[in-house]
């Protein structure tokens, strides 16, 4: 790993429930990501992904340990820093797309950097950029509900870029979409990525979307079993993901 | 679990949705309750002995006007309650409940608000009731003292017409949902919004909108002779269909084009308020329109009161230049009446002046009048010197002449230019009309013209000249005194030509203007209160579908506070627009009312556009506290 330090997680435990009877979803976890990287974490379902992924974006509370997000300990700061970080620093991208029905796919694009302050043509000039580049240039003037799934994650993905945050993170980007959509999208994030404009932390239980990545963590029994990295072959990655897996055993997916 | 328990259930899980629906029904009642209480009051037994045809005929319109009302009141919220009930007991399709017993929890549910509502209402109408009198009597300053009372005769009323018409409703939701298919109440539950606009439909209502909107301006303030009825009647019609096609055209349209200017809508949270304006008003423009009509009856309501309360005090002012007056055949009559009515009172001022009465074959005039008389130039300037009286007028030329009439209450008859008279087969211009009270009370019995005096001459040989005498006394309220002497003289002079008018100061034939007056008050309060509270209830119920959008913008890390900003744009929007329309329209029923009733008004419109825009600001305040806690912030 080369580069700045982005994130940084340093044995992070999370507790659900009052004291006596809880359960613990993670169980120290410790991971760090650079800049330009693009790291899938994959579990099987109810393994915690979601969980830490919405520690690490700042709407849940760790239980134990620090999260370091471009340096500064989140779970120090407060509710106002907190949103500003949010703002600036991290893009979503959610499994259910999260769309404002109420605008067009422009102006969904558009709104993180408006509310930001940046000016008209600035907005109108970077959605034109990442719309291009997504494929999406065609339906700016659609509203969600004109749009496939597909083409609204892609949506999506380019409304988490366009404030140029330090990293974005995906939850199961491809849950709700099919397997053409899923391809169109990751090869998209992964040429954002290759382009050096985005680092990125995904969460999956797909062996196929994870293959995107440049590394894959392992996350099973609230702790990270073990990590990956892609050579030069997504195909080849892949199998070797798939390998693992059934390495692991059964109760992994 | 009975339907029973699970309708009590819903009912006080779902208390707080539903607070907006009870809170408008009780208000609603709170008005009826406390018009009724006004009903039952001594004030209106007093008033009612001394005006009691024109008070009833008041009070039946009032009451036709606050059962309407009540009526469209309840049929809004229980639609309202019942398109945002379907949805959620639609899911109860799903554990296999049927038609009917959804519609019977529906029932109890229902039931419930309107029992809570109507306690509700008659405990704070009892609260209030008597202050809401002190107040309406502190504006209106009715002759009437009367005492508070409580009597339960109101209370059964209020609740009698009130549960009539909510059972109405109930029953209309009843069937509703028995007759709807599970789909629709699925579909219900799925339901989801959208943004689609046909914009050639959107160009064409607006177009149409505006055109129509301002066709009714114009009617309203064009000027006519016969026809302004009809002409206010189309305008009340245009303006009301206007304003639909304003909030369902031309207004959407309007922020469809700032939405589709990119440079100006990325600044800030434009993007998120103006979007969000276009999907509201697709829904809820019927809503906007309706409150902002309502608005505007409620000024327009007022305006006619305080035009009517000025009529009033100038009608009095007016009717008290003189006290006594004596028309008689003969001249010289001052000499016997000064000292009679010295014997008791002291003069303020008198005058005297000969009429030619003319026989009413004789004259023609656009609509027949009681009774015509001729006045001459030069007497009536003594007249006005020594009444001193204001005498503007310049002399008539031949074959013209000046009108000198009453106050009136109110006239149709907007366009007053190119008037004529015909007397005796000779056509005379009316060159001018003036108000001024030179024959005080008389000038309401018969209409006056004015000639210059070499016409006067010629036209005595026509009618028959009589003599009048007018006498102020310095004490008015000391009228009576001189009656007595006054009856005697006019009995020994039983045989020749003389009739007297005494004006009484505190007569109260035209007491029910003030009555009239409050009730305009009345009306007022209740129409703006309305509007308020119907945006209100509809900003309440629509924050509730804000809470996912909400929760979405809050992971993407938008501020709280920056949300917050965009709700009140968003809300001042809904507030401002129906009052920004409401304004204009007002500003051309008043006009349109200061020219029926000679008053000037801008004023009364400056102040109740005033009044409505503070109500309206409380409620808006209200809205924000609200509209960010319903939508799941904090
Ligand atoms: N708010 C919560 N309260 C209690 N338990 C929770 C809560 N959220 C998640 N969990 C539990 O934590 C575990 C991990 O959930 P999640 O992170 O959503 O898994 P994943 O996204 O990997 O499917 C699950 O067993 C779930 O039941
Ligand atoms: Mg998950």
């Amino acid at each position: 790993m080369n580069g700045k330090k982005v994130v940084e997680i340093k044995n992070l435990v999370k507790n659900y429930g009052v004291n006596g009877f809880c359960t613990t979803v993670l169980k120290g976890i410790s991971l760090e990501i650079c800049k330009n990287d693009f790291v899938a974490i994959m579990g099987p379902s109810g393994s915690g992904k979601t969980t830490l992924l919405n520690i690490l974006s700042t709407i849940d509370q760790p239980t134990q340990g620090a999260v370091f997000l471009d340096g500064v300990d989140i779970t120090k700061i407060s509710n106002k820093e907190l949103s500003k970080m949010r703002r600036d620093k991290i893009g979503f991208i959610f499994q259910d797309y999260n769309l404002l029905d109420t605008m067009t796919l422009q102006d969904n694009i558009a709104l993180p950097l408006s509310l930001n302050g940046a000016s008209g043509e600035e907005c109108i000039r970077k959605t034109q950029e990442l719309c291009q580049m997504f494929g999406l240039s065609g339906h700016l003037r659609k509203y969600p509900y004109q749009l496939s799934g597909g083409q609204k994650q892609r949506g999506a993905a380019c409304r988490a870029l366009i404030a140029n945050p330090e990293i974005i993170f995906a939850d199961e980007p491809t849950g709700a979409l099919d397997s053409r959509s899923s391809k169109e999208l990751l090869e998209s994030l992964k040429m954002v990525n290759d382009s050096g404009r985005a680092t990125i932390l995904m969460v999956t239980h797909d062996a196929f979307s994870a293959s995107y990545a440049k590394d894959v963590y392992i996350l099973s029994d609230g702790q990270m079993q073990c990590r990956l990295s892609k050579g030069s072959d997504r195909r080849e990655f892949y199998d070797k993901i798939i390998h693992m897996q059934a390495a692991m055993g059964g109760d992994c997916l | 679990m009975s339907m029973m328990n699970l309708a009590w259930r819903n009912f006080k899980s779902s208390f707080k949705n539903y607070l907006a629906v009870i809170l408008s029904l009780s208000f609603t009642i709170l008005v009826i309750f406390n018009f009724q209480n006004l009903l039952d009051s001594d004030m209106f037994a007093l008033l009612g002995k001394q005006n009691g045809e024109r008070i009833d005929m008041l009070v039946q319109t009032v009451s036709f006007v606050l059962g309407c009302f009540m009526f469209f009141f309840l049929w809004y919220a229980t639609n309202v309650f019942l398109t945002t009930r379907k949805k959620e007991i639609g899911i109860y399709v799903f554990m296999g409940l049927t038609n009917q017993k959804i519609a019977w929890l529906y029932t109890i549910e229902v039931t419930m608000i309107g029992l809570s509502s109507l306690v509700l209402g008659i405990v704070f109408g009892i609260l209030t009731a008597q202050l809401f009198q002190m107040i309406l009597l502190a504006i209106s300053d009715l002759s009437v003292s009367f005492s508070f009372h409580f009597a339960l005769r109101p209370v059964y009323r209020t609740a009698g017409g009130y549960l009539v018409m909510y059972l109405v409703f109930v029953c209309k939701g009843y069937v509703n949902l028995v007759r709807s298919s599970v789909l629709d109440m699925i579909s219900a539950i799925r339901q989801k919004e959208y943004v689609k606009q046909n914009v050639w439909l959107l160009f064409v209502k607006s177009v149409a909108g505006v055109s129509i909107l301002f066709f009714g301006y114009y009617m309203a303030v064009k000027e006519g002779g016969q026809e302004v009825m009809g002409n206010v009647l189309a305008a009340v019609a245009l303006v009301v269909i206007g304003v639909y096609l304003l909030f369902g055209g031309f207004l959407p349209m309007c922020f469809l084009g700032l939405a589709k200017k990119k440079t100006f809508l990325y600044r800030k949270q434009r993007t998120l308020w103006i979007n969000q304006v276009i999907f509201r008003m697709k829904r809820n423009y019927r809503t906007y329109a309706m409150t902002c009509i309502l608005m505007l009856c409620s000024v327009t309501a007022l305006a006619t009161g305080f035009a009517m309360r000025s009529r009033y005090d100038a009608i009095v002012h007016f009717r008290n230049t003189y006290t006594y007056q004596f028309l008689c055949g003969q001249k010289g009559l001052d000499a016997k009446v000064r000292p009679l009515i010295e014997q008791d009172n002291q003069i303020a001022y008198s005058a005297q002046i000969p009429i030619l009465l003319l026989d009413a074959d004789l004259v023609k005039t656009r609509f027949a009048e009681n009774g015509y008389a001729l006045l001459s130039y030069s007497k009536l300037r003594d007249l006005a010197k020594a009444s001193g009286l204001e005498f503007t007028l310049t002399e008539p030329n031949d074959r013209e002449v000046v009108k000198v009439s009453k106050l009136h209450m109110l006239s149709l008859l907007t366009d007053r230019s190119h008037e004529t008279v015909t007397i005796n087969g000779t056509v005379y211009d009316q060159v001018v009309e003036t108000t001024v009270p030179y024959l005080g009370y008389f000038q309401e019995l018969m209409s006056f013209y004015l000639v210059n005096d070499d016409e006067y001459q010629r036209l005595l040989p026509l009618g028959e000249e009589q003599w009048s005498y007018h006498y102020q006394i310095r004490d008015i309220n000391n009228f009576a005194a001189s009656k007595e002497a006054l009856d005697t003289l006019q009995d020994d002079m039983a045989g020749e030509k003389i009739a007297r008018v005494t004006i009484d100061p505190n007569s109260s034939d035209i007491e029910w203007i003030k009555m009239m007056y409050t009730i305009c008050i009345f009306l007022f309060m209740v129409f703006v209160l309305a509007s308020g509270s119907i945006l209100f209830m509809k900003l309440y119920h629509d924050a509730f579908e804000e809470q996912e959008r909400c929760q979405t913008l809050i992971k993407l890390g938008v501020a709280k506070r920056t949300l917050k900003k965009s709700f009140s744009h968003e809300l001042q929007i809904a507030y401002g627009l129906p009052f920004a329309v409401m304004a204009v329209s007002a500003y051309f029923s008043v006009h349109a009312l200061e020219k029926m009733m000679y008053t000037n008004l801008i004023l009364i419109y400056l102040r109740s556009v005033g009044v409505v825009f503070l109500l309206l600001c409380f409620f808006y305040v209200l809205s924000t506290r609200i509209y960010a806690r319903n939508a799941g912030i904090k």
